[in-house]
């Protein structure tokens, strides 16, 4: 991906910083969203976010119920094109170019971003397909069941699905399916990958599982992720963002200076659960 | 009356006065209904199979070797609804599959000599020969049926027809350079951009296709010699009949029973054709008659055995062959005089005739048969593709929205207007303005489609609309365009709702009279339809016709004997689609 210019910055990426062992070699930014409002109807729901997104880092967001955070991720893959009454002022960038940009393909967009949404859905067919979607619907011509076996691999499924690629996806458990949607998310190789919630309708064990998984998929691919669980925030992210009511920004750091230190009060009663 | 509680109890008790009143007043309306029109059909049954005339003994011998059996069939079968499923699966599928098939052959292609004791023998031994071979071969693993089969079954139903459609209009060297020319490079084409994933073969496949059909057409003047119609019988439709059987299987099982299932029928078909030839039955005939009857039984039969359960409902049409042929031994032993039932072979397969012993109905069963294939087909089709243009397509809001919403009221109320005026319709725009024909099948069948095209269009929107939204984003999420998103997510979940509403849509096409009268369809035809355009009849009408006789023997007889047959074909074709219904919906 190319390289973005980060002059103006808000907030400076700095990597050393950062809690996370991961290495750094690069602080290139994969997302930008410059002065962004997003309105239903009349209903402001995101007011004037700007801020840069690292690439191949976790990225968490956090807030409040209905500060907007959900609409923040659907503006980076143009998934809120699906909301008729739904409007968006500003810029968000991937790679560089302005995904509202009128000769941007959203089709095309989404089939770099990868999405996982709370409540897991895949699809009612077998497991098989449900990962080969991806690749079935771009026309990919190389191996599709050597594909299929990476990604779910990669998604820390393999050794329980293996001997029933067959069946239905929906025969699975609650946590199997959500990491068989993660799955579905990463066998076309996105460069993003977008998760809302994806650990609030399971169990802790299948949550610390997806987890784990989170953090090996930040090896390859930037992952944004929106919780409501402080705890994971700060276990899994290298930087964390704090939206409050109103669809504010109101703070964006590495995720350690944010839960050790923030400089907002209204930050630091939100994370101890004093206000929210 | 909620709350009269007794207060010696516990908790006192809840009044379910009102609740258990309504039950049993159901209950009872249900089963009043039910045994009305049983007696009905008891005594309809009488009539038409004359059987107040018949001697105590025949009643007898028949009782105790065919009804006898058979309720004791259903008695055992009860406790077991495999066996059940199994027995209905046969015996409506290969009823219903035989009789379509003799109709269609007999009415388009060739008459069907008398079943000589050659073609008898292919029936009874290649088939199930075929069949046993193809399941032999085939032991190996048998993925899960899902959606995709079915899907395929009625894909390839609709083209399948489309296609017998085409074969029907043109002559059979038409068809032959169509084939060559037009289906089987694109065919070619299709399976290699598949085969390459190269997409641009794929597309090329329908373009190709068209350019080839079309050529056919004109060339059919210019070449003067084609090989004989065996060979391209063979060419046209056992090959591909059978390359089909050999990639469903091949998708299935081993390498070994592909073979098997695409090889055994077309040496067998082939065989047959050369064999039937030679004892002077038409070639071609035999051809079809056994691929097309011969491969489905031994694929529902080889899955049966490969699934084990209900296994004896398999004997059910065995039972009662065995049970009818030693009765009929029983009582000509006997030297029992038999009675004369209106409804027997001469009836279903002869032309309507002044004297009543005479008369049948088979012109208007092949004229009924025609149009509800093409009404389903046109239906499905024109309705299915409504609805996801509506459902799927169409803004909710603006101009757009405001037009949709407009549309969608209008198709409401048209599901209202009675069918007479669906029947002018047909009569001013289709037999006049486009000129198909006064009474024609097409005229008729274009005319009930219109008719139950609301029903259709209504029922799949509101199955569309049950597909959870869920599905729809993780699909879009995935970049899929919408229409990836509705053909591969929306359209097979919302499949067997679709289906049910094209049935109950279909049940009121059959029925239909009024606007079969306004578009001038026959009352009665003394030949079967030998194509699209010709006049017809339908069953109803032809009914109806005899109802008017002032001979008491077709009021009473004949009328009888002509509703029995109505009942049966009508259950059968139900039967049919329900079944294939309730598969989309295992299938999910
Ligand atoms: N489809 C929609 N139509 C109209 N308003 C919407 C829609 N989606 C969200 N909103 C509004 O936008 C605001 C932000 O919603 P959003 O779903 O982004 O919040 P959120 O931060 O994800 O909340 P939660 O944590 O509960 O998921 C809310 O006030 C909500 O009412
Ligand atoms: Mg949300």
């Amino acid at each position: 991906m190319s390289n973005t210019e980060t002059s103006d910055s808000l907030i400076t990426t700095d990597v050393e910083t950062g809690a996370n062992e991961r290495s750094a070699t690069t602080d290139a930014t994969a997302v930008a969203a410059r002065d962004l409002d997003v309105y239903y109807g009349d209903e402001q729901a995101i007011d004037g976010v700007s801020m840069e997104i690292p690439e191949n880092r976790v990225t968490a967001l956090i807030g409040p119920s209905g500060c907007g955070k959900s609409t923040f991720l659907r503006c980076i893959n143009r998934m809120n094109d699906m909301i008729e009454i739904c409007r968006v002022e500003g810029d968000v960038e991937f790679g560089g170019k302005n995904v509202y940009d009128a000769d941007v393909d959203p089709v095309a967009l989404r089939r770099k971003i990868g999405m996982v949404f709370q409540k897991p859905n895949p699809f009612p067919k077998s497991i098989r397909d449900n990962v080969a979607y991806g690749l079935k619907i771009q026309g990919f011509d190389g191996d599709v069941d050597e594909r299929v076996e990476e990604s779910l691999k990669g998604a820390a499924l393999w050794d329980e699905v293996k001997d029933q690629l067959g069946s239905s996806g929906l025969e699975l458990s609650g946590g199997q399916q959500q990491r068989l949607c993660i799955a579905r998310a990463i066998a076309p190789d996105p460069e993003v990958i977008l998760m809302d919630e994806p650990t609030s309708a399971l169990d802790p064990v299948a949550a610390s599982k997806i987890e784990d998984l989170i953090d090996d998929l930040a090896e390859e691919y930037t992952v944004i992720i929106v919780t409501h669980n402080m705890q994971q925030a700060a276990r899994i992210s290298d930087r964390t963002a704090v939206f409050l009511t109103g669809g504010r920004l109101v703070e964006y750091d590495d995720t350690t200076k944010i839960f050790e230190d923030p400089e907002e009060q209204r930050v630091e009663d939100y994370i101890t659960g004093k206000f929210g | 009356m909620a709350t009269d509680n007794a207060t010696d109890g516990g908790f006192g008790e809840v009044s379910r006065v009102r609740g258990i009143v309504f039950e049993y007043l159901s209950l009872g309306a249900s089963v009043a209904g039910l045994v009305a029109l049983g007696v009905l059909l008891v005594y309809v049954a009488i009539d038409a199979f004359d059987l107040a005339d018949a001697s105590p003994e025949w009643l007898l011998t028949y009782f105790l070797t065919l009804v006898v059996p058979f309720l004791a069939f259903c008695l055992y079968s009860a406790g077991d609804r495999a066996v059940t499923r199994r027995a209905l699966g046969v015996l409506g599928g290969g009823l219903v599959a035989v009789a379509a098939l003799f109709t269609a052959v007999e009415a388009f292609v060739v008459e069907i000599p008398r079943l000589s004791w050659q073609l008898t023998y292919l029936f009874v031994v290649a088939a199930p020969v075929t069949a046993y071979l193809a399941y032999v071969g085939s032991r190996g693993r048998v993925g899960a049926v899902g959606f995709g089969l079915v899907g395929r079954l009625v894909g390839g139903a609709a083209i399948g027809l489309a296609v017998g459609t085409l074969f029907l209009v043109f002559d059979e060297l038409v068809w032959f350079l169509a084939y060559t020319l037009g289906v089987f490079p694109a065919a070619v084409l299709y399976a290699y951009g598949r085969w390459r994933s190269a997409g641009r073969a794929m597309t090329a496949a329908a373009p190709v296709g068209l350019v080839g059909i079309v050529a056919a057409v004109f060339l059919r003047g210019v070449i003067a010699t084609y090989p004989s119609d065996l060979l391209i019988y063979i060419w046209t439709l056992a090959v591909p009949i059978a390359v089909v059987g050999a990639v469903v299987v091949d998708g299935r099982g081993s390498r070994i029973a592909a073979a098997a299932a695409g090889g055994v029928p077309l040496a067998v078909a082939t065989a047959g054709g050369f064999l039937a030839g030679g004892f002077g039955v038409p070639g071609p005939t035999a051809l079809i008659v056994l691929i097309a009857v011969g491969v489905p039984t031994a694929v529902y039969v080889h899955r049966a055995i490969d699934e084990g359960d209900g296994l004896i409902g398999l004997g059910l049409p065995f039972l009662l062959v065995v049970g009818a042929l030693v009765g009929a031994l029983v009582v000509e032993a006997w030297g029992v005089p038999a009675p004369d039932p209106w409804l027997d072979v001469g009836f279903v397969t002869g032309s309507p005739s002044r004297t009543a012993a005479d008369a049948g109905l088979y012109p208007a069963i092949v004229g009924s048969v025609i149009i509800i294939a093409l009404v389903a087909v046109l239906s499905f089709v024109l309705g299915v593709g409504t609805s996801i243009f509506l459902e799927e397509y169409t803004a909710e809001s603006g101009l757009i929205g405001s037009l949709t919403r407009l549309l969608q009221v209008n198709i409401a109320n048209l599901a209202a207007i009675p069918s007479v005026v669906y029947g002018l319709l047909g009569l001013g725009l289709f037999a006049n303005l486009l000129g198909l024909g006064f009474g024609t099948a097409v005229t008729a069948s274009l005319t009930l489609s219109l008719l139950i095209l609301p029903i259709t269009i209504i029922s799949a929107q509101e199955a569309i609309r049950s597909v959870p939204e869920d599905l729809r984003r993780g699909s879009d999420a995935m970049g899929a365009t919408r229409w990836q998103t509705t053909k591969n997510v929306v359209l097979p979940e919302a499949l067997p709702g679709i289906l049910t509403g094209t049935i109950l849509a279909l049940g009121r096409a059959i029925g239909e009279t009024a606007p079969l009268i306004m578009i001038g369809a026959a009352t009665t035809v003394f030949s079967a339809p030998d194509s699209l355009f010709s006049k017809f009849s339908a069953m109803p009408m032809q009914i109806y016709a005899w109802a008017g006789f002032p001979q008491a023997e077709f009021r009473y007889g004949v009328v009888a004997a002509g509703v029995i047959t109505l009942l049966v074909i009508l259950v059968g074709m139900n039967g049919t689609a329900i079944l294939l219904r309730n598969r989309a919906e295992r299938g999910n």
